[in-house]
């Protein structure tokens, strides 16, 4: 068995844990009982076809969505019982996420979109440029500081997107297909910026991809079907049918 | 809260062009409040019997102040309307921006509140540029404000943005925004509430009616209970009627439509038939007010003329104060049909790539502009039917206490209110082209 598919035993020493999680939209079940741990400084891809539940498990590990049924634990805290102001403290100082489409807001430039995690937790506008105009530089984006969202290419707006989610140093970033809307170059060049910054910092990183290329930067690989978690081989062997069958 | 209002103020600096159009006419609304009040604080402000050279002696007493007092409150009522169309502005838009500022960390409570604060700076340059026109005005007459007024006057220019930032949370009560850009309303039936609040109306137009076979001395306490029960139905009842009849046409006529335009506007209709209901609110309501208006007017001028030679004062006292109550009225329904075509050009804005791609297909312009005004058209007709008939009611009840002729011009009043409405709809159409060029499909 390949190293990069060997699964710890389940919740042990887990920064985050995902344990039964279902969640159905309207009739369709996009995640059933899918379960998952997401170790301290590791980078997880997890893979799959579309419609398969990958996003809904960022969604749902995240907090972003709560789950219908299962639990999702981070630290001695279950996600799903949390009140919205905690989920917003999490976001805010312990996790980040980074979508296909940078999210960052049309109306402020690049440092202050970075910057904003900072102003949201109270921190004064000089300490929280100085913060973010450190982490453009990580990211070779310093050029855009005073650029505003439209103005920038799609590789520059996941940069910025980048170190938005990593300024407060999160001990997690959630990234769901970012480099999806990229062409091969800049999509590498996000990547490597990525796990090079993951692996300074030593922040975990959950990748969402559907890209084995990308997904060739992170420690462990699972595979996603119709909602429930599978070891990587697993992947590796639907894609070998897919493309015998091709 | 420090923090919210520095990230408000970054927002609002980096606003795109149509941010800038909200922020204008948001200015534009708080200057025309803050005159009505200003105005209201100085005449209240007035101490006992003077002597005004002003509206045939209408300001000389203390009771007639009153009135016109309260009538320039009342006329901060279609101001919250259009405000509140104002706010409506870039909702879209403004919702995605707070779902980013979600997923970044920001809370409900942080984003509502950053919100408000967004609502309330063009409110401040508006309420400051309302006193700079009033104290034109005022020095334009030569008087000096009576001492009490000063602080009333701070007052105003303090609690006008405020009273913004309120009208802006309250209008995002029931919204929360979650990180994922789903916005969702914690009331989902704003058409029982309406119903609601016109069977409450019904209620009280009930007991306001039962007070009228009472004796006489009674029956004049009762009717302005009569009259505030009746609008508050038929203004509730005008709504609901809108809403409903927008869900009810625009469900039947997507199925029997034969011509693109109805077909495309009930489409719209059945897809969110309350945005017309929010969009006619306030124009209903002054529907109601203004067609009781002329038709009690109507009968207050004939008892007037009967009772020239015996009146206690000369006729142009009694005149002016109609005058100006039907002053009030016709401001009214400029701001509120100022707030349709505000809400209608909103409505082309939000729904820009939708259009874009439909005229990129081969829609014609023609056929969207159709579309929009029908929009405006089908759901209006029979909401003012209903404030139509309210109204009636108001003034035939006057009539029929004080016992006057009843005049047919009221009737013509929602006809022309109708027109008015197309026209103002009409205004938006201008944008529509820009709207639809097949540039828009580029941009988010």
């Amino acid at each position: 068995m390949n190293a990069r598919d060997e699964e710890p035993a389940p919740g042990a020493g887990a920064l985050i844990s995902a344990r039964g999680l279902r969640k159905s939209y309207g009739k369709a079940e996009a995640l059933r009982g899918a379960s998952l741990d997401l170790h301290e400084g590791e980078i997880l891809a997890v893979t799959g076809p579309s419609g398969s539940g990958k996003s809904t498990l960022l969604h749902c590990l995240s907090g972003i969505t709560r789950p219908d049924d299962g639990v999702v634990t981070y630290g001695k805290e279950s996600l799903g019982l949390l009140p919205e102001q905690r989920l917003g403290e999490l976001r805010r100082s312990e996790f980040g996420v980074v979508f296909q489409f940078g999210q960052l807001i049309p109306e402020l430039t690049a440092l202050d979109n970075v910057a904003l995690p900072l102003l949201l937790a109270g921190t004064r506008r000089g300490p929280a440029h100085r913060e973010a105009g450190e982490w453009l530089e990580r990211f070779g984006a310093r050029g855009q500081a005073g650029v505003r969202p439209g103005e920038m290419s799609g590789g520059q707006s996941q940069r910025v997107a980048l170190a938005r989610a990593l300024v407060t140093g999160p001990r997690a970033v959630f990234a769901d297909e970012p480099t999806g809307a990229l062409d091969s170059l800049a999509g590498e060049q996000v990547m490597t910026a990525l796990v090079h910054t993951a692996r300074e910092t030593g922040t975990a990183v959950l990748l969402i991809t559907h890209d084995a290329q990308t997904a060739a930067y992170a420690d462990r690989e699972v595979w996603l079907r119709d909602g429930a978690v599978h070891s990587a081989s697993a992947g590796v062997l639907a894609r070998e049918a897919v493309r015998h069958e091709g | 809260m420090k923090a919210d209002i520095r990230i408000a103020w970054i927002l609002a600096r980096g606003s795109e062009r149509r941010e800038w159009y909200r922020i204008l006419l948001t200015a534009l609304g708080a200057l025309a409040a803050t005159d009505f009040a200003l105005a209201a604080v100085a005449i209240a402000a007035v101490p006992g019997q003077v002597s005004i050279p002003y509206g045939h002696g209408l300001l000389d007493q203390p009771g007639q102040r009153a009135g016109v007092v309260l009538t320039l409150v009342l006329l901060l009522l279609p101001v919250v309307g259009f405000l509140g169309q104002c706010a409506r502005v870039g909702a879209v838009h403004r919702h995605r921006r707070m779902a980013a500022m979600r997923l970044t960390g920001a809370t409900p409570a942080q984003v509502r509140r950053i919100a408000a604060v967004e609502s309330a700076f063009p409110s401040l340059p508006g309420a400051v540029a309302g006193v700079a026109v009033f104290a034109v005005v005022l020095a334009s007459t030569g008087h000096t404000p009576y001492p009490a007024a000063w602080a009333g006057f701070a007052a105003v220019v303090l609690a006008v943005p405020v009273a913004a930032a309120l009208v802006s949370v309250f209008a995002l009560r029931h919204v929360v925004v979650s990180p994922l850009d789903q916005v969702r309303r914690t009331v989902p039936d704003p058409g029982r509430r309406t119903l609601f609040g016109f069977l409450l109306g019904s209620v009280l137009v009930s007991a306001a009616a039962m007070l009228v076979t009472l004796p006489a001395d009674v029956r004049s306490a009762a009717f302005p209970l009569l009259v505030l029960a009746l609008v508050f139905a038929t203004g509730a009842g005008a709504i609901w009627a809108a809403g409903a009849s927008a869900a009810l046409l625009g469900r039947r006529l997507t199925l029997r439509a034969r011509r693109p335009a109805v077909l495309i506007a009930a489409g719209r209709l059945a897809h969110d038939p309350w945005a017309a209901a929010r969009t006619h609110a306030a124009l209903l309501l002054v529907t109601v007010v203004g067609v009781g208006f002329v038709g009690v007017r109507a009968v207050l001028l004939a008892d007037l003329r009967a009772k020239k030679d015996v009146l206690p004062t000369d006729m142009g006292f009694y005149t002016t104060g109609i005058g100006l109550a039907g002053s009030a009225v016709l401001i009214a329904l400029a701001i509120s049909l100022c707030g349709l075509a505000v809400g209608t050009a909103e409505s082309l804005t939000t729904r820009r790539r939708g259009l874009a791609a439909q005229a990129a297909a081969g829609v014609p312009h023609g056929v969207l502009a159709r579309a929009a005004l029908l929009e405006t058209a089908l759901p209006l007709a029979p909401a003012l039917l209903l404030a139509g008939v309210g109204g009636t009611v108001v003034y035939l009840a006057y009539a029929a206490i004080v016992g006057g002729p009843v005049s047919l011009l009221p009737l013509l009043l929602p006809v022309g209110v109708y027109a008015a409405c197309l026209l103002a709809a009409a205004t938006s159409l201008p944008l529509l082209r820009r709207a639809v060029h097949p540039s828009e499909l580029r941009f988010t």
